[in-house]
């Protein structure tokens, strides 16, 4: 092949090369702001020698390959940055909505519901026989409970609708195995020919760490390409190109709330609902069944605390009709969301300690509205104030963490996609300088290409 | 090294979308003038700011209540000025009724006035404040000086007294009741009254004489009860006193805890609004630089 027609050849090996090239390098520019798009490039080969004499002579160039830069290393790290982004993310969005539990810097709050429930009763101390004093403390006792009834169904409104996020999230790990599945068998197909499917792998990269930002995952590579992964310790959710699905079960002991469990198409699903241990389900149970709970307790603790120490006290007292041993609140009702008043009728007050000293008598009164004071056993000697303003300040402690590890993780998170821009990144001004380079190229071998065709001319003419 | 477009861009963005939450936390705080209104703002401020809120509805009801008792206390020591008043009248005309050369029918006309004075003291001794009798003990829904056959009468309270809670554990009588005054355990002044009617009636000069001893006892015994209900007066004042400056205190520290330092705040939003323009403009800067501008 050598003489002139060795030199159209290579003439036109360089064209074709660099129109690759140039694809390439449109491919790249095109893909500038293409999240999880690796940068591409194409690897440049000469062809194989001619023997001849003198020597062995070229025959051009080719291009032998499209190689996708990545670092796997900051992909695996960008996987579990994900795992813990979407955890802090769900969780602090979750707990600011529970936060609003908690309006009392405008005074709305439970604890001045607190304060005006001890201040009526105060008042009742004050003038015992003054009939308006008890129609205010019986509005403002029904205030109170209000206040803690309305509590309780916000906290469970909001554990219902964490528990459809849950569920949501459930969903969105199921498609995302499901195609990375399909995006397994298409990439084992196209690179057993010796093609490789790199935009296919961008592809399955960003699914994996979609799938990340929902649930802790591990994920590891085979010889075909192809990746598994795993959830929970050690359930297989994609092999190859067969997928596994979670499925949300309710939870009877749990209010009916969903627990995530394993569907490994055999035998019983397992339960992996503790044992998820990053991701957005994460954040979202946890959220729903310890932050949530855990105001609920405390809730229902104060509630109870509250019921039983008004009631044994207002049970020794008498009413401006006589009547003793008379509860306050409901006995039954001793949690945020069933408690409520036992009294109706304000003349059945006990603001008296002896059935002789109606109306003007208040010791019992006094002692009631001093309980706002008392250390309560059943609080951990704290006072009903004291212990709210506890269970207010570690919630509030909870949910900054939450914000500073979800402001740390944002940083984390930065600083990894520069890391993964650094190697896998689009630089433009590379690719300028590449598209003029391949372009000049392109030139000259048209140029190689007209030259030849004149040499060949020039023989031609020579015949005649 | 090699640095990529989306280097450039995602830090810059991270920084300024940083930057511009900040400048809302600040822009936030300056238009609420206040700091922490969740807890998650600074949750041992809210913990405390909700005690403290507590103590202040506190304070704010002691004060509420030291007002109604001062109320109380002070028609209490009102009537019993008005009832001295009226015995020092009673004792000028037994002196005058004792004297030899009063007749019969002076001590008559004398016994008039002195039945007059009787019911006016009765009168005081059912003092009521809003409704409420001050002198029964707890009894306040009746009367508890009635005049039953003649001139007796009749206590109808108790001896019950009532305070009301003024602090923390701290309580202040409010009430003394008509049985420690009028008719305590020294003397009985509606007794003595009746006595010195009949005497007076009776013309009886010896009987009126003794009575003199009586409404002297009387009297002190009336002015006990007035410096004791004087005390408690001067209690609930100074407790007032303390209470007002309680409130003071524990309002400056919920602000102290709540509210924007305004200052801080203006100086805080200047400072993001410079980094939120230093990014801006690097951002066109980068585009400056870019390769593209000088393919032409």
């Amino acid at each position: 092949m050598s003489g002139l027609n060795g030199i159209f050849g290579i003439g036109s090996n360089a064209l074709a090369a660099y129109q690759r090239a140039l694809a390439v390098t449109g491919q790249n520019i095109a893909n500038v702001n293409t999240p999880g798009y690796s940068r591409q490039e194409i690897i440049l080969n000469e062809a194989l020698p001619e023997n001849g004499r003198p020597g062995q002579i070229g025959t051009g160039v080719e291009a032998s390959e499209i190689r996708r830069s990545v670092d796997t290393f900051v992909e695996q790290q960008l996987l579990s940055s994900n795992e813990r982004l979407g955890q802090f993310g769900a969780a602090q969005k979750s707990l600011s909505k529970i936060q609003l539990l908690f309006n009392d810097s405008n005074d709305q709050g439970i604890a001045a519901g607190l304060n005006e429930f001890f201040k009526a009763w105060q008042d009742v101390a004050t003038n015992p026989a003054d009939l308006t004093a008890r129609t205010v403390l019986l509005s403002k006792a029904d205030g109170v409970t209000t206040l803690l009834n309305q509590g309780a169904s916000q906290l469970s409104t909001q554990r219902i609708s964490l528990d459809g996020q849950v569920q949501n999230g459930i969903n969105d790990v199921n498609a995302l195995a499901s195609k990375i599945a399909d995006l397994n068998s298409q990439i084992k197909l196209i690179e057993v020919s010796g093609q490789q499917a790199n935009d296919l792998r961008d592809q399955r990269g960003r699914f994996l760490n979609d799938l990340a930002g929902l649930v802790d995952i591990s994920s590891i590579e085979d010889a075909t390409g192809q990746v598994t992964v795993f959830v929970g310790i050690g359930q297989l959710l994609v092999t190859e190109q067969k997928a596994y699905e979670l499925t949300g079960v309710a939870n009877v002991a749990n209010n009916g709330l969903l627990d995530v469990r394993y569907d490994g198409g055999t035998g019983p699903n397992t339960d992996i609902t503790s044992v998820i241990g990053s991701g957005r389900l994460k954040g979202l149970i946890d959220a729903r069944d310890t932050t949530a709970v855990g105001l609920q307790t405390s809730l229902n603790t104060l509630t109870s605390e509250l019921v039983s120490q008004v009631n044994a006290q207002h049970r020794l007292g008498y009413g401006l009709d006589g009547s003793t041993t008379q509860d306050f609140f409901e006995a039954t009702g001793t949690t945020a969301s069933t408690i409520s008043l036992a009294l109706s009728d304000r003349q059945k007050i006990a603001a008296s300690s002896t059935a002789a000293g109606v109306p003007g008598n208040n010791v019992n009164a006094l002692a009631l509205s001093s309980l706002q004071t008392a250390s309560v056993a059943g609080l951990g000697n704290t006072t009903f104030q004291g212990y709210y303003s506890a269970m207010a300040g570690s919630f509030g402690a909870t949910i900054q963490g939450v914000t500073r590890d979800l402001q740390g993780q944002e940083i984390l998170h930065d600083q990894l996609l520069a890391h993964r821009a650094e190697v896998a990144g689009v630089s433009m001004d590379e690719e300028l300088i590449n598209l003029l380079k391949y372009q000049r190229a392109f030139e000259a071998a048209s140029k190689l290409i007209t030259t030849s065709d004149e040499m060949l001319q020039t023989i031609l003419t020579l015949k005649r | 090294m090699r640095v990529a477009d989306q280097q450039m861009y995602g830090t810059l963005l991270g920084n300024l979308q940083r930057s511009r939450l900040q400048m809302l936390t600040s822009q936030e705080q300056i238009s609420s003038q206040k700091r922490v209104t969740n807890p998650s703002d600074d949750p041992s401020a809210f913990g405390q700011i909700v005690l403290d809120k507590s103590a202040l509805s506190q304070t704010t009801q002691w004060i509420r209540s030291i007002n109604f008792g001062t109320a109380r206390v002070d028609a209490a020591d009102h009537a019993l000025g008005q009832v001295q008043n009226l015995i020092t009248r009673v004792r000028e005309l037994t002196v005058q009724a004792s004297s030899d050369t009063t007749s019969a029918e002076g001590r008559q006309s004398i016994a008039k006035e002195v039945r007059q004075l009787q019911r006016q003291l009765v009168q005081l001794g059912n003092t009521e404040v809003a409704g409420q009798a001050i002198f029964g003990g707890t009894k306040t829904d009746v009367n508890p000086y009635t005049i039953t056959a003649g001139d007796t009468v009749a206590y109808q309270g108790n001896s019950e007294t009532q305070s009301i809670a003024v602090g923390e554990n701290q309580t202040v009588q409010i009430l003394v009741p008509g049985s420690s005054i009028f008719t305590g355990s020294t003397t009985n002044l509606f007794d003595s009254l009746r006595d010195l009617l009949t005497a007076l009636e009776g013309n009886n000069r010896s009987g009126i004489q003794a009575e003199l001893g009586n409404l002297d006892l009387a009297t002190a015994q009336i002015s006990d009860a007035q410096g004791t209900i004087g005390a408690l007066a001067n209690r609930l004042q100074v407790t007032h006193d303390a209470l007002d400056t309680a409130t003071l205190t524990i309002t400056k520290s919920i602000s102290d805890n709540q509210d924007a330092d305004l200052a801080t705040a203006i100086t805080q939003l200047r400072l993001q609004e410079v980094a939120v323009q230093a990014a801006s403009q690097t951002f066109t800067k980068i585009f400056d630089t870019s390769l593209i501008n000088y393919l032409r």
